[in-house]
C-alpha cells in the first residue's frame, strides 16, 4: 500500500510514472488522491502539479513512484515522444461516463506500443466510478454487477433511456477490461473523488514492475535498454556544499 | 482540435530551444498569458536529443530547414563484415543529442534550476575523468613496463588528466621538477583573480607561452592544462585571458556536489531534459504548448493596437501579442561553427571511465581531448599551412546517461575545423580512441551522424521594430555550458516584467514535497 511513513531498510527503486488521457478525465485527481490522499470537486484544468513523488512500499522492496502529469500539454497534441521515453509505467486514464475518452485511452496504448519502452507497464484506468449506479459502485471491479450494462448492445456510447442521474456510466466495465486483458494492460476502475482502487492501481503496477528492469544499466545484460534507476551515480543538487569546493578543489 | 486564429497572447516564444524554455520557466509564473510554440515536432531546438529514428529523420530534413545546422548525413557501417555480434538496439534505445554539453557546479544554471525547484525532475550524472591523447605515448609505455599506477593513469595513446593535487603526487609520469612547477601554477589560479600582475602582460599571449615563461611548465604538461579549458582554437590561439577562468573554473568545481568531479550532466538527453521540465513548468502555470507549429516568413508584423504586434503563423492562422521573442538573429550562421560527429560505439568503453574517488558518484561520462596538432590529417598539412589543426574533443557517454543501451557508448566529437577536413579529422580521433581502448572484440561504430553547427557572431539580443520583438542570439558552441545564455535570458525576462533582478527563477514548490532523497 502507498505510504509514505518511516520504511524498513529495503531496497528502494524509482520508477518514472506517466499519466495519460484526454482532458478532464481525472489524471491529475487521481494523483492527488493517490499523493496527497486529497481530492478537490472542480479543478481547474491544467492546474496542479507537473510532477510529484510518492513512495509504495512492497514486502521485499520500495517504490518511489516519480509521476509525471501531462500539465495540459495534451491540449494542442504538444506532448513530445520525450515525455514517456524513459517511463517504466503508464497510467491511461478514461472516464466511464465518456466513451470517446476510452478512444482517445487507446490511443494513447497504442503510441505507448509504438513510442514508449519495450518493457513498459500500462494500467488502464476507468475514473469517475463514483459516477455509476450505487449498485455497481459498491461490488468488486465490475464482475455481476455491472452486467445489466454490459448486456445492453452496443451500450457504449448509446443514450441510455433509462439513464437517471443515479447511473452516468456510459463504457461497460466489460468492454473496457476485455480490451485490457487483449492489451496485456492493468485494469481498474477508480474514483479519485472517494479513492476507490487508488491506491490499489498504484500497488498493481509497483508489483508488476519486473524486478531486472530495476537494477542498474551496467549489471544487466548488454543488448536491451535497462531503465533502472541507479541510485548510486546520482548527483543531488540539493546536496551542494557551500565551501565545499575549496576543500575539493586542486588548488 | 482547437484553433489558435484571432487569439490574443502576453507573450508568445517562438522555438523551444534552451533559451526560450529557460524564459518559458521565468514565466511561469508571471500571470502571463503565454503561447510556447515549435514548428518542430519536438522539443528542444538546437538542445533537442532525439532516438536513432527521429535522428535520421532529422539529418534528412535539417540541411533546408535550419539556419544552425548543416551538411548532416547519416553512416551506417557494415556490421556483416565485424562480426562482432554488437548490433544496434532498438532505435528507441537512444537518446541522441545535437548540442551535448557539460555542466560545471559553479554555473548559475543550476542554481537556478535549484532556485526554481525544478531539479527535482531532473537527474544529474557525474562527468568523469579527462583524458590527453599523446601521439608520442605509444612506443614510451610499449618500452618501459608500466607499473599499475601507470596504468590506470594510460591507456594506450591516451592519458588521464590528473585531478587533483594527490593525484599530481601519485602521478608517476611526471618527475619532480615538472610537479613543482605544476604546483606552483594550481596555487596561482587558485586566486589569479587577485594577482594580475604575474598574467597581465601575457593576456593575448598563448596559454602555453605564459606557461612556459612564467611557471616552467614543461610541454608535456601543457596539453592536459589545456585540455581543461575545452577551447576549440588551437594552441596559438588560445589566450592566456581565454585559458585562466575556464581553467580556475575546472578546478573550483572539482568537489563542489561530491568528491572527484566538477561537472555534471541530466540523465537522458542532457539539456534537452532540462528544456522539457522548464516547458511543462510553464505549461502548468497555463502556458499553451503547440508542436509544428512556426512563423510564416515575413511573419511578424504592426497591428493597429500600438502595444500589440501580429503574427502569422505558417498555416495562416493569424495570432497577436504584445510581445515575440525567437531565436537566431542572422540569417545564416556567423563564423562561428563546429564540425560534429556522433558515434555509437559497440562497447561501454568502460576503461575510460574509472571510479573517480571514494564515495564519489560512478561517472557517466568521460571527455577525451585531442590536442591541437596531435591528428595530423596529411604529413603535408604541417608545411602548407603553417599553423596546427584545431584540437578535437570528444565526450564519451556511457549507458548510464540513459543515451544508448548497456553495452554500448556513444561519442559525441567537434572540432572547429571546417567543412570536409574537419569531419576526417573527427574521424581520426574516433578511430585513435577506440584503438586506444584495449579490447576483444574490437569496439566498432554501429551508427554515426555527421553535421555542422552554427552560432551566431555576436551574443547580443536584437530588439527590431516593433519593439516587443526579441531575437535571442544562438547559444555559443561552448563544450561547457556557457552561463551567459542566462544573462540574456534574464535580460529579456525583466523587459517583459520589468521586475528587480533578483525574482528571476526564484520560486516555491508547487507541489507538497515527500520526504526527499533518502
Amino acid at each position: 500500500m502507498a505510504d509514505s511513513g518511516a520504511a524498513a531498510p529495503k531496497p528502494s527503486s524509482s520508477v518514472k510514472l506517466v499519466l495519460l488521457g484526454e482532458a478532464a478525465v481525472g489524471k491529475s485527481s487521481l494523483v492527488m488522491r493517490f499523493v496527497n490522499n486529497d481530492f478537490q470537486e472542480n479543478k481547474e484544468p491544467t492546474i496542479g502539479a507537473a510532477f510529484l513523488t510518492q513512495k509504495c512500499n512492497l514486502p521485499t522492496r520500495t517504490i518511489k513512484f516519480e509521476i509525471w502529469d501531462t500539465a495540459g500539454q495534451e491540449r494542442f497534441a504538444s506532448l513530445a515522444p520525450m515525455y514517456y521515453r524513459n517511463a517504466q509505467a503508464a497510467l491511461v486514464v478514461y472516464d466511464i461516463t465518456k466513451p470517446s475518452s476510452l478512444t482517445k485511452a487507446q490511443h494513447w496504448v497504442a503510441e505507448l506500443h509504438r513510442q514508449a519502452s519495450p518493457g513498459i507497464v500500462i494500467a488502464l484506468v476507468g475514473n469517475k466510478a463514483d459516477l455509476a449506479a450505487e449498485a455497481a459502485a459498491g461490488d468488486e471491479l465490475g464482475d455481476d454487477a455491472t452486467e445489466d450494462t454490459d448486456a445492453a448492445p452496443g451500450a457504449e456510447g448509446e443514450e441510455d433511456a433509462d439513464a437517471d442521474n443515479a447511473d452516468q456510466r456510459r463504457v461497460a466495465t466489460k468492454t473496457a477490461k476485455a480490451y485490457a486483458e487483449e492489451e496485456g494492460l492493468l485494469f481498474f476502475e477508480t474514483s479519485a473523488k472517494t479513492g476507490k482502487n487508488v491506491a490499489e492501481v498504484f500497488t498493481a503496477i509497483a508489483n508488476a514492475i519486473p524486478e531486472a528492469s530495476l537494477k542498474g544499466p551496467r549489471g544487466a545484460a548488454g543488448g536491451q535498454s535497462s531503465l533502472g534507476r541507479q541510485e548510486d551515480a546520482r548527483v543531488n543538487l540539493g546536496s551542494v556544499r557551500p565551501e565545499g569546493a575549496k576543500e575539493g578543489c586542486a588548488c | 482540435m482547437e484553433t489558435l486564429d484571432k487569439t490574443k497572447w502576453d507573450v508568445v516564444i517562438v522555438g523551444t530551444g534552451l533559451q526560450q524554455s529557460l524564459l518559458a520557466l521565468a514565466l511561469s509564473r508571471s500571470g502571463k498569458k503565454i503561447l510556447h510554440i515549435d514548428e518542430n515536432k519536438y522539443y528542444g531546438g538546437a538542445e533537442a536529443a532525439l532516438a536513432l529514428q527521429e535522428a535520421e529523420e532529422w539529418a534528412q530534413h535539417v540541411d533546408t530547414g535550419s539556419a544552425t545546422f548543416s551538411n548532416a548525413a547519416v553512416t551506417t557501417p557494415e556490421l556483416s563484415q565485424s562480426g562482432s555480434g554488437q548490433s544496434l538496439a532498438s532505435a528507441r534505445a537512444y537518446s541522441i543529442e545535437f548540442s551535448p554539453q557539460l555542466l560545471y557546479a559553479r554555473s548559475s544554471l543550476l542554481q537556478y534550476l535549484v532556485s526554481s525547484k525544478v531539479y527535482r525532475q531532473l537527474e544529474f550524472l557525474a562527468v568523469g575523468s579527462f583524458w590527453v591523447y599523446s601521439k608520442d605515448t605509444s612506443d614510451a609505455g610499449d618500452a618501459s613496463s608500466p607499473s599499475t599506477a601507470e596504468q590506470s593513469s594510460r591507456l594506450g595513446q591516451l592519458l588521464k588528466v590528473p585531478s587533483g593535487r594527490e593525484d599530481v603526487f601519485q602521478d608517476q609520469v611526471l618527475d619532480f621538477k615538472a610537479k613543482r612547477a605544476l604546483m606552483k601554477f594550481l596555487r596561482f589560479i587558485a586566486e589569479y583573480e587577485e594577482h594580475t600582475e604575474e598574467w597581465e602582460e601575457h593576456k593575448e599571449n598563448p596559454f602555453s607561452v605564459f606557461l612556459t615563461e612564467k611557471f616552467r611548465v614543461p610541454a608535456a604538461l601543457q596539453a592536459p592544462l589545456l585540455a581543461l579549458t575545452l577551447s576549440p582554437s588551437g594552441t596559438a590561439e588560445t589566450s592566456t585571458t581565454y585559458a585562466l577562468p575556464r581553467v580556475a573554473r575546472h578546478l573550483r568545481s572539482i568537489g563542489v556536489f561530491g568528491p572527484g568531479f566538477g561537472a555534471v550532466q541530466a540523465k537522458w538527453g542532457g539539456m534537452s531534459e532540462v528544456v522539457q521540465v522548464a516547458c511543462r513548468s510553464c505549461a502548468v502555470g497555463g502556458g499553451v504548448y503547440v508542436l509544428g507549429k512556426g512563423l510564416s516568413n515575413p511573419g511578424v508584423s504592426a497591428s493597429e493596437d500600438s502595444d500589440m504586434v501580429t503574427l502569422r503563423l505558417k498555416d495562416g492562422e493569424t495570432i497577436s501579442t504584445k510581445w515575440v521573442v525567437e531565436e537566431g538573429n542572422e540569417v545564416s550562421s556567423g563564423p562561428s561553427q563546429l564540425c560534429r560527429s556522433i558515434t555509437v560505439v559497440s562497447s561501454p568503453l568502460a576503461q575510460l571511465l574509472p571510479p573517480l574517488a571514494e564515495e564519489a558518484p560512478s561517472p557517466a561520462s568521460a571527455v577525451v581531448v585531442f590536442p591541437s596538432g596531435s591528428l595530423p590529417l596529411r604529413p603535408e598539412d604541417a608545411k602548407e599551412h603553417g599553423a596546427e589543426l584545431p584540437p578535437v574533443h570528444i565526450l564519451v557517454f556511457s549507458s548510464d546517461t540513459g543515451e544508448c543501451p548497456a553495452g554500448q557508448s556513444i561519442l559525441y566529437a567537434s572540432t572547429s575545423l571546417p567543412g570536409d577536413r574537419g569531419f576526417q579529422l573527427l574521424s581520426m580521433a574516433v578511430d585513435a580512441l577506440l584503438s586506444s581502448v584495449k579490447e576483444s572484440p574490437s569496439p566498432a561504430a554501429l551508427w554515426s551522424l555527421r553535421y555542422e553547427h552554427g552560432s551566431d557572431s555576436s551574443d547580443d539580443t536584437v530588439s527590431q521594430p516593433p519593439n516587443h520583438v526579441l531575437r535571442f542570439a544562438r547559444p555559443s558552441l561552448d563544450l561547457a555550458f556557457d552561463d551567459s545564455a542566462l544573462d540574456r535570458v534574464k535580460d529579456v525576462w525583466q523587459r517583459i516584467v520589468g521586475a528587480g533582478t533578483d525574482e528571476f527563477l526564484v520560486f516555491e514548490d508547487r507541489e507538497p514535497v515527500g520526504d526527499e532523497d533518502e
